[in-house]
């Protein structure tokens, strides 16, 4: 990018600019790129939910705008733009009118982070998944004010619902990560994915292995129950259903954004669906190997090595065909989001803290500690003093550490699932009445 | 380049100031809580300035996203939800508190003023240049080694610490399920009323 830039700027218009001159042309030119594909998701995943909702529940959807409707966004934008912005006269100004901008920036903060195919990287930042997470949790203190700050009880309930969880569900979103943190030894989401190469075993454990871009690490017991808690965590962050209570329709209205109306009311439905977009394809990239997959890496190779007539091509083709592979893997994530919704009833309030507190947490620290036997397993030696290791092949050390945390994360679960069970069927329809009250009075 | 870094540090610097004067004049409790919130990405941002992104993207998470957000969480269960009547006044033994204030801050920054090997007449670190990577930072892998190893008392103290606090909250929060007012069920309540017929 940056020899690109130089040679069209320098050799071939001739201006002698300084590096920083090119240094800030690329990044300007790839926020604008990144400016405008954000709202472009938002635009096709609006349209697609809308469709494939519609399809679930025996309907037709939007059909008409279009060939098969698919310039509805684009209607719907319009109209959203030509509405009529009314900010309640009781409310807070200043909160009221900064809130949506608060809860949308930080998305847009996040997508800068995300590796969308071998060099499609906006930023190779060395904290980039420490980031992304650190950059999502500011998004709760915009979801409050605008809460507080349309002064509605509808806004307020809907406000420290999200609030409270998006902090509840923090904890085991960045616990089921820290799995695989600990797996890889990096932040860097661009060495997180260069390692899922190879077949069934990334590369990191057997480097032996054919570079087919297929070992993701949802084939490793660590990273299949971390990529369980991290889904149904990042349902609750993106505010899906089962875990749409911020947003309750038939309770609340529509949340915080009761008061909202016009382009404001616009910018929470943007916020919300790059959000769910950027957690599809954190998921993708995590667990799925991002734009990993067969014929990736060899296109690649080829082009770093071939020519230089040929590189170019090859690179472009490699490119595209990461491109292709994350995407289909992030709609196909943004598909079951919108199935579940299809299939599941909403959660209360105490029945989403209860799964989280019994359940979520518990067994991610138990995949924590299977994490770290792992690491142990495969990348310890005399070092540590754990020289035996060493005499075995990587094979065997691969096949130990699978067996060892299979058997600790199947125990864990089959216990964690029996222990919620027995403690279900001890309260009574009394108790858990008593339960809901005292919670939701505890928040309302 | 040394006068744009100073330009922005006094930007920051100012808007750090500004944000926390902000936190204590306010009326209502909750702009002093988002003012806070204000404050606290300055500081990130002078983190980033210095060059220590853990810290600043570790100041963002723990304080922005987290604490900040538990304690207008907070602000909003306890007090008048709308933030009027909540009036702050000066105490009228302000200065008392200035001073506290002031001790305090210099028993923190005088031992680093005084003993920090200042060096100010070095000339300018090269810059990275334009097609070498920066020089590598004390990371995260330095960061988590010293915890581990050269600071694991005071790291442990705090885990205690954290530890306390939140079996302190539960304690405070936590509530007999007997104690509770009993609420009947439907079946109960249609019993109680069959009864004296």
């Amino acid at each position: 990018m940056y020899e690109v830039i130089d040679h069209v700027l320098n050799v071939q218009m001739g201006l002698g600019v300084p590096g920083w001159v090119i240094h800030l042309v690329r990044h300007v030119t790839v926020a604008g790129i990144l400016l405008v594909i954000a709202p472009l998701q938002m635009l096709l995943l609006t349209y697609l939910e809308r469709r494939i909702i519609a399809r679930m529940q025996d309907r037709v959807g939007p059909n008409r705008v279009g060939p098969e409707g698919l310039f509805q966004p684009v209607a719907d934008g319009i109209k959203m733009f030509t509405k009529e912005d009314i900010v309640p006269t009781a409310s807070d100004r200043w909160v009221h009118l900064l809130a949506p901008c608060v809860v949308v920036a930080p998305v847009f903060l996040m997508v800068s982070v995300v590796p969308w195919g071998p060099e499609l990287v906006p930023i190779d930042m060395n904290l980039g998944l420490l980031f992304f997470f650190a950059v999502s949790s500011v998004s709760g203190a915009g979801l409050l004010m605008a809460g507080w700050g349309s002064n509605n009880k509808f806004s307020l309930l809907g406000g420290m619902r999200a609030a409270a969880q998006m902090v509840a569900y923090e904890i085991p979103a960045v616990l089921s990560i820290l799995a695989i943190v600990i797996v890889t030894g990096t932040l860097s989401l661009v060495k997180i994915l260069n390692v899922q190469g190879g077949l069934f075993t990334s590369l990191n454990d057997v480097s032996s292995v054919p570079n087919l871009g297929l070992g993701w690490f949802v084939f490793t017991p660590v990273g299949f129950l971390a990529f369980l808690c991290f889904f149904i965590s990042a349902l609750a962050e993106g505010e899906r259903t089962p875990f749409d209570i911020p947003e309750a329709d038939s309770e609340i209205v529509a949340g915080y954004m009761t008061e909202y109306s016009g382009m404001k009311f616009g910018l929470f439905y943007l916020a919300q669906y790059v959000l769910n977009f950027l957690l599809c394809a954190i998921t993708a990239i995590l667990f799925f190997g991002g734009w990993q997959g067969p014929g990736v890496e060899w296109l690649h190779s080829r082009g770093v090595t071939a020519s230089p007539d040929g590189s170019v091509v090859f690179t472009i083709l490699a490119n595209v065909l990461g491109l292709a592979y994350f995407l289909a893997k992030t709609y196909f994530f943004f598909f079951v989001m919108v199935w579940l919704r299809g299939a599941f009833p909403r959660l209360r309030i105490d029945q989403l803290l209860d799964f989280c507190w019994k359940f979520l947490i518990p067994l991610t620290l138990v995949n924590v500690v299977s994490a770290t036997l792992w690491a142990i397993a495969i990348q310890w030696g005399s070092p540590q003093g754990l020289a035996f290791l060493e005499g075995m092949g990587e094979w065997a050390r691969w096949g130990m550490a699978f067996a060892l945390t299979l058997v600790i994360n199947a125990a864990a679960y089959i216990g964690l699932v029996r222990v919620n069970e027995t403690s279900g069927n001890q309260t009574t329809v009394a108790e858990d009445r008593q339960d809901r009250s005292m919670k939701t009075a505890t928040l309302s | 380049m040394q006068l744009l870094v100073q330009v922005i540090f006094v930007l920051i610097a100012a808007e750090i100031v500004g944000a926390a004067v902000m936190v204590v004049t306010a009326k209502n409790i909750v702009h002093a809580a988002l003012w806070l919130i204000a404050s606290f990405c300055g500081v990130g941002a002078l983190y980033l300035l210095l060059e220590a992104e853990f810290l600043a993207v570790v100041q963002v998470l723990v304080y922005v996203g987290a604490i900040s957000i538990l304690m207008l969480f907070a602000i909003m269960l306890t007090r008048h939800v709308t933030g009027k009547g909540a009036e702050t006044s000066l105490y009228q033994r302000w200065w008392v508190g200035l001073i506290v204030a002031a001790v305090l801050f210099a028993a923190v920054i005088a031992p680093t003023v005084l003993a920090h090997p200042w060096e100010t007449a070095t000339a300018a670190p090269a810059l990275p240049g334009e097609t070498g990577q920066p020089a590598a930072m004390a990371g995260i892998v330095d960061l988590g080694r010293a915890f581990v190893e050269e600071y694991l008392l005071p790291f442990e103290i705090a885990a205690v610490l954290l530890l306390v606090g939140l079996v302190g909250a539960i304690v405070i929060a936590f509530e007999e399920r007997a104690a509770r007012r009993h609420i009947p069920t439907l079946a109960e309540e249609v019993a109680h009323r069959r009864q004296p017929e």
